[in-house]
């Protein structure tokens, strides 16, 4: 069974549509303003459906009709439920209307429709003949409604709220925004009464809209490299959802394109880190020939950290072998070219600002001045670990340099 | 003269640049992202004229902070991508390697004093940033001051 939407050559259905409306020129004045949907089994159109878009978040269902060796089948209770959901991001209420036959008021309520208001005599008023079905004539139109709200399903938007809070932690935000995400998208599909609890590498979310049992996830991020760039994408989405422009699918959809957004060009990141490296130096007291070592020093560094990322290597090895690294090629560069105005802590302290954890040093700042405390404390470490890490690193060679090999620092 | 203009203007704006290009900042925020190192890291000098290296990083962070939240409410973006590449100037990076490099040379006083002055660095950076954070949102929107106008007539 497959559902889509019809845009054009709508006139093709006609047979179908007459189904359920006998008076074409009725059926005229709703084809072109309407969405079309089709459903399909196994090749065969068996259910089609008409619905207009009305003011003030309300939508109405125009037409709807299965082909009639079909009917009775669950095909038209499968349509209005998918057109439900459908409308249910754009719309609050749906309306019907239908003739004073207990046959289709009874399928209507099946379907959740519940009785909503009256037009007295619209059957005689716009049809030129007298309709009559299961031998009763229609002659006023009844509406009814249906509140799509109750039509979401829970699951699915949590799955979503969740993919994206997911996205977001993983790729260096703050808990605050991870939380005011998952808690926007949840209202937007009218999934109210939600509870989130954030850590700086799981997220625990539990949900109800009233109608279903609670359902709760639990979900593990690994710390690992961010992206910004993912970051501001999926706030974008997050602004687009809760001003109700995309839908549950669509959403998703989207979250998965976000989350393949590549990293910047290789050649590119090791240059930057070196420019980051040589501008630093300079601005911090270097003069211009330290600075251009130290842009050297932080395209290897860049090179590194490339390899770092991909053979996945832990934190403490990345960061002390940084740090040695830096002090070996400074101590080098020393030594080969020899230059009396080239200082060690002129190169080293340009190089090192690649490494410093700038995002994460950051993220618990805020994360504590929005009193998350727990997940600022463990970003907060993480920060102090990796300075620490840098440290070693620079320690472990200058002793070496120092006390084994008797070479002068400064 | 021009070694202090360069220095002091266009390494942090370069220097910034680089740093949001290896988070993977997108393209159309560099030049804010430059904007707001460069304004930190001028303010962080004006400072230090006057006061310690501490009290200088909280005025930078200050303005980072301030400019970072005008920039969000204008670019309509996560505010993490200005702040994290605008505070880089300031962190006490200077501060680990004579940290390690007194420690090493065993001049244990001395390194105590630059570890000890890193923390307050970096306290510093801390205050300056919930400082501006608890400011309400609505204060850098336009709105807000249209309309506070409006109501005073």
């Amino acid at each position: 069974m497959k559902i889509r939407k019809i845009t054009d050559n709508k006139r093709n259905y006609i047979e179908m549509l007459l189904l359920a409306d006998p008076q074409e020129d009725m059926i005229e004045k709703y084809l072109d303003d309407g969405e079309m949907f089709l459903l399909e089994d196994h090749g065969d159109p068996k259910t089609v459906c008409v619905v207009e878009l009305l003011k003030n978040r309300r939508c109405e269902l125009k037409n709807i009709a299965t082909v009639e060796k079909d009917q009775g089948k669950g095909y038209g209770k499968y349509m209005i439920h998918y057109v439900c959901e459908h409308y249910s991001n754009r719309c609050d209420v749906m309306y019907v209307g239908t003739g004073n036959s207990r046959k289709t008021l009874e399928f209507y309520e099946k379907c959740g429709f519940v009785n909503s208001h009256m037009v007295m005599n619209f059957f005689v008023d716009h049809y030129d003949q007298p309709i009559y079905e299961d031998g009763v004539r229609l002659i006023d139109m009844i509406y009814l409604k249906k509140n799509l709200e109750s039509e979401v399903d829970v699951k699915k938007v949590v799955d979503l709220a969740l993919e994206a809070g997911r996205i977001l932690l993983k790729n260096g935000a703050e808990i605050f925004r991870v939380e005011e995400t998952i808690t926007r998208i949840c209202h937007r599909f009218h999934v109210d009464h939600v509870d989130i609890f954030t850590l700086s590498h799981g997220l625990f979310i539990s949900a109800e809209n009233g109608n279903e049992e609670a359902y709760t996830k639990v979900k593990h991020v690994p710390l690992s490299a961010s992206h910004l760039g993912i970051v501001a994408e999926v706030n974008a989405l997050s602004r687009e959802i809760s001003a109700g422009d995309v839908g549950i699918d669509e959403a998703t959809e989207r979250l998965k394109e976000i989350e393949k957004m590549p990293s910047m060009k290789k050649y590119f990141q090791v240059l930057a880190s070196g420019i980051a490296s040589g501008t630093f130096g300079y601005m911090m007291g270097a003069n211009v020939i330290e600075s251009f070592v130290t842009f050297g020093i932080g395209c290897v560094l860049g090179t590194w950290m490339l390899l770092v990322k991909k053979y996945g290597m832990s934190k403490i090895i990345s960061n002390i072998v940084g740090g040695v690294i830096i002090s070996t090629l400074a101590i080098a560069a020393k030594n080969i070219l020899n230059q009396a105005d080239l200082r060690i802590d002129g190169m080293v302290i340009g190089s090192i600002m690649p490494l410093v954890p700038g995002l994460a040093f950051v993220n618990a700042i805020r994360d504590i001045a929005d009193s998350d405390f727990l997940s600022g404390t463990v970003r907060m470490i993480d920060a102090i670990l990796v300075f620490v890490y840098i440290a070693v690193g620079m320690g472990l060679t200058f002793s070496i340099y120092n006390n084994m090999l008797g070479g002068p620092l400064l | 003269m021009m070694r202090e203009i360069f220095a002091n203007i266009l390494c942090p704006f370069v220097g910034t640049i680089a740093f949001s290009a290896l988070y993977n900042v997108p393209n159309q925020y560099y030049f804010c992202c430059g904007i707001t190192g460069a304004a930190g890291w001028i303010m962080y000098q004006c400072a230090l004229e006057y006061s310690s290296a501490a009290i200088a990083s909280f005025f930078g962070t200050l303005v980072v902070v301030l400019v970072s939240r005008m920039l969000t409410v204008r670019m309509k973006c996560p505010i993490t991508i200005f702040l994290v590449s605008g505070i880089l100037p300031l962190v006490p990076g200077a501060g680990i390697y004579y940290t390690v490099y007194y420690l090493v040379t065993n001049q244990l006083g001395l390194a105590a004093q630059k570890g000890l002055e890193s923390v307050k660095i970096a306290f510093a950076i801390v205050l300056g940033i919930v400082c501006i954070v608890s400011i309400p949102r609505e204060v850098f929107q336009y709105t807000y001051w249209k309309e506070r106008r409006k109501r005073k007539g």
